[in-house]
Formats: C-alpha cells, structure tokens, sequence
C-alpha cells in the first residue's frame, strides 16, 4: 500500500488530503494536525466567527464524517516530531511512525511571539486557530465590551471592524506608521483604513505596546510613554513565521523565508512536497525567482496540485495569487501581489464602497484592489491571463472594458 | 426528491438572477431563453446569496458579489478562487408556463 503523509490539517493539508481522493488516488492517506479541532475555514475566525455570526458548517468543512467515509486518517492534536528522507519514514507525536511514499509539508505558520510582559495573563486572546476564536466569540456574547488590539494587518482590522458592527468597541494599535500600507499601499491602506474609523474603530498608529496591564487578568495595555489603554479584552494579532522545523529536518533547500518549491511543489527532496504559508514557490510575481504568499486561496492551490502530482505525476500551480478581507461592511479583493512602492491608478473618481486601484510597476499592471466593482476585477484576472497590461489611460478610464482589451490580446 | 412550483416563467426575467424559497432550500434561478437553471443560493465559501451577484452570459455563470468566484449554472464549479467548492446545481422543468425544480 502507498501512503501519502501530510504533515499540517490547515487549509493546504486538508486540500491536499481531500484532492488525493477527488483524483482517485486510492493509497493511503494521514493526515496529522497539532489543532485538536477537526480542518476549519481560517478566513472567519477574524470575521464571523469572533462575533458569532459563522454558519458553523461552513467554518468546520467538510463534515467531521467525510474524513471516514474518504478513508483520511485523520489524526489531530498530532504533529510530525521527526522525519527521515532516505528511510522514508516519520515519527509521529502519537509515538507511531509512519513509512510514507509522500510527504506534504503543510505546517504553515506560527503566530509571531512579541517580547511584551505580560501576554500570558488571562483576558489575551489570539485569533489564529478555531478554539481561540471562540474564546474571544463567549467573551463578545456577554455584552458590550472593548477591545485592544495590538496589529493592525488584516486580522487585527478585521476582528476590529467585525466587533464594532456588533456593538463592542475597539482600539487598535499598530507600531507602524501606516497600518496596512506595506501590502495595500499607502493611498489604499488610509482609505480603508478611513472606512473603518468613520465606523468607530479607533486606530493608533506608529504606538508601541510596552505591557499588558492587570495583575491577575489583562485590564488593558500600557503604551510605550506610559499611557494606559483599557480593555475587557486584549487581543495580538501581530503577524506569524513560518514553521520550518520539519523541512529543515528533511534537508529542503530554502529560499525567500520559505521552502523552495517548483510549480508542482516538489521540493529539493525526492518525494517530498511544500504546500501553503511556507512554500516558495516559482510564479510572474515573484520578485526573486520564488514566492511567499500567505493567503487561503494559494493554500488550497497548492494543496490541490501536491495532490495531483502525488496521484497522476501531473499538475503545476499556475493562479493568480489573490486574497480577499472583510472589515465589518466593507469588503476588498486584491488580484495578483501589490508593493507598497507601485504605482497607484485609480478607476476613475471612484470611491468606496466602489472602487478600483491598480498596481503598476515599472508601468505594468502587477495586481488590482477592489471594492463592490466585480466586473473590474474579473477584467483584471482576464487581463493577466492573457499577459495584457493596459496603458494607465486606459486603467484609469472606468468606460474602457477590460475583458475586452484582454480579449483582443 | 419532489419536484416543487417555483412560478412562472415570466416571474423570472431573463439573465437576471432571482432568489427563490422552495421547500426550505434557498435557490437562485436565472432563465436564459427559455431555459431556467437553478443552483443553490449560499455561496459555498463565504456567506453570500448568489441571486445578488452578476448572470455573466459569456460564462453561463453567476459571479458571487462578495468575492468574485463564478458558478457555471450546468456544473455548479467556481471559476477561480477563492471559492474551492461546486454549488448544487438543481433540475429544472418548464411545463408550459409554469417552473419547475426537483429538490
């Protein structure tokens, strides 16, 4: 019997694992995961999930029982503690071991640890697994509370955004200047971020949090210069790395803070595969020869191709990186991968809850935001499938069909 | 499965996506002509009603107004991500005037 081991039950492991069946592969398949909970959703936990809004079985999928009815041997609260290349085999931390003829390395990311006192103290919360949004979801379910919530990236604005549209109250603060600027830009990330203060969420920007404060549970935090923040709770979301133990263990070459990958995820180890967060994987918008991108929707990419090589030998990542954020009432698509130094073209006057930016760089479109315009966007995928960059007139012109021109090639 | 009313055919102006309740499933339908295809109205990656989205003719698709994946009416498959996921797509019967969808 072949056997297929995925090491991570996140968004890439789970793809991986349910795309091996779709595709007939008949081995067998473990898929192991340090989550105790079975494979979820990650986008809600920052959305609808803290604020109790989630339709459950679209956050927790498949239903628990596919995993038997598939024949996946599923094994969580389990990690991969060893591994070795050329004995093909792994130690499991259920003390089994496990002869593999695959290996997909799915172990994504951890959340960044930030040297602050005090973050051990009950009343902090994080948002990166299921059992801690639900942590923050009973507290939110008890009244009226408020919120401090050290970074401000897309988790922490998202959560803040989520909260306020649901009564609470929200600060967040974020140590950079600009919050959001570094994968937006700056004249998108401020008109965002300009959404979401005129709604009520209280941004600090260019703060540093020096503790949390409370004695036996967190009241707040202290910034830096001694002003006092109060909160019924705390939450970090203050970004992740990824988690290269088990690759290292496996001799895989890095490259770009990550797992060096071809298209059809191999990595420079025979049989062994990178997926999601910690894959650096080769595409047109890599600025070196590989990238890094941590977004679902490459994750589930990834996984499905790992799946597909493993099963026919066939199969290359090829989509175009893109990801998606809901803020309360506003939500954005971005398509391709924005720098914080492009060059900005706008659609038109437009502006939100309608609007387009587009990303140039050395004058060629590289990715586009976009808000309540989905004909835009889909014009914009069309454009770069079909290898077609616009002159900036034509951009910013919101008459021009976009399919159109990338139809005429 | 039963088959269950859902109106008539002039309820249901062409290329224009309509949500219908028919035996506790949220349907979202869009005539074509004289063909009347239906799929199920939640988006199946994120909460979203499909019949407040875009009928994209060139595609025989619905595009999701949340984040852009668009279901082909006959395979129920997303085009493009984020949606992984195919929607239920429905049988549909036009006997006369009247709609008809196997549930």
């Amino acid at each position: 019997m072949t056997i297929a081991l995925i090491a991570g039950s996140g968004m890439a492991g789970r793809a991986a694992a349910l795309t091996l069946r779709r595709v007939g592969w008949t081995g067998e398949i473990v898929l192991v995961g340090d989550d105790p909970e079975y494979p979820y959703e990650r986008p809600p936990l920052s959305k609808s999930v803290v604020v109790g809004t989630a339709d459950m079985s679209k956050v927790i999928k498949p239903a628990p029982e596919v995993y038997e009815q598939e024949r996946i041997d599923l094994r969580r609260g389990v990690t991969v503690t060893g591994a070795d290349a050329s004995a093909k085999t792994a130690e499991l931390s259920d003390g089994s071991t496990v002869a593999w003829d695959a290996l997909v390395i799915a172990t994504g990311c951890a959340p960044r640890e930030l040297p602050i006192p005090g973050l051990d103290r009950p009343g902090v919360h994080r948002v990166t697994r299921l059992d801690e949004a639900l942590e923050i979801q009973a507290v939110l379910a008890t009244g009226p509370k408020h919120l401090a919530i050290i970074g401000g990236g897309f988790i922490g604005m998202e959560v803040a955004a989520a909260a306020v549209a649901a009564g609470h109250t929200a600060t967040v603060l974020e140590a950079a200047p600009e919050p959001m600027s570094r994968p937006l830009g700056l004249e998108v990330a401020e008109r965002v971020l300009q959404w979401a203060t005129d709604r009520g969420v209280v941004v600090r920007a260019g703060v540093g949090v020096e503790q949390v404060s409370g004695d036996d549970i967190a009241t707040g935090v202290r910034l830096v210069g001694g002003e006092e923040i109060d909160a019924d709770l705390v939450i970090v979301a203050v970004g992740q790395t990824p988690r290269l133990e088990l690759a290292r263990q496996l001799g895989c070459v890095e490259v770009v803070g990550g797992v060096q990958v071809d298209a059809g995820m191999r990595t420079s180890v025979t049989d062994v595969y990178a997926v999601g967060d910690i894959a650096a994987f080769p595409s047109t918008w890599a600025d070196e020869d590989r990238i890094r991108v941590e977004h679902a929707a490459v994750a589930i990419g990834h996984g499905q191709v790992a799946a597909e090589q493993i099963a026919t030998g066939a199969g290359l990542f090829e989509d175009i990186p893109s990801f998606w954020s809901d803020q309360g009432d506003l939500t954005f698509n971005v398509v391709g991968v924005a720098r914080p130094d492009d060059e900005i073209i706008w659609r038109g006057d437009q502006v939100l809850p309608a609007c387009t930016a587009f990303y140039l760089r050395n004058g060629t479109l590289r990715a586009a935001f976009s808000v309540g315009d989905m004909k835009t966007l889909r014009g914009v995928r069309k454009l770069f499938a079909a290898g077609v960059s616009p002159t900036r007139e034509q951009l910013g012109d919101p008459d021009v069909d976009l399919a159109a021109l990338a139809a005429a090639g | 499965m039963t088959q269950v009313a859902i109106g008539s055919l002039s309820d249901f102006p062409e290329g224009t996506p309509t949500r219908v309740e028919a035996d506790g499933t949220a349907l979202c339908i869009v005539r074509v002509g004289d063909t009347v295809h239906a799929i199920c109205d939640d988006c199946p990656h994120a909460e979203a009603s499909l019949s407040e989205g875009d009928f994209l003719a060139d595609d025989m698709a619905i595009e999701c107004p949340l984040h852009g994946s668009a279901f082909n009416l006959t395979t129920g498959d997303p085009d493009c991500p984020p949606a992984t996921e195919a929607v239920e797509v429905f049988t549909v019967t036009v006997d006369g005037d009247s709609v008809l969808v196997d549930i």
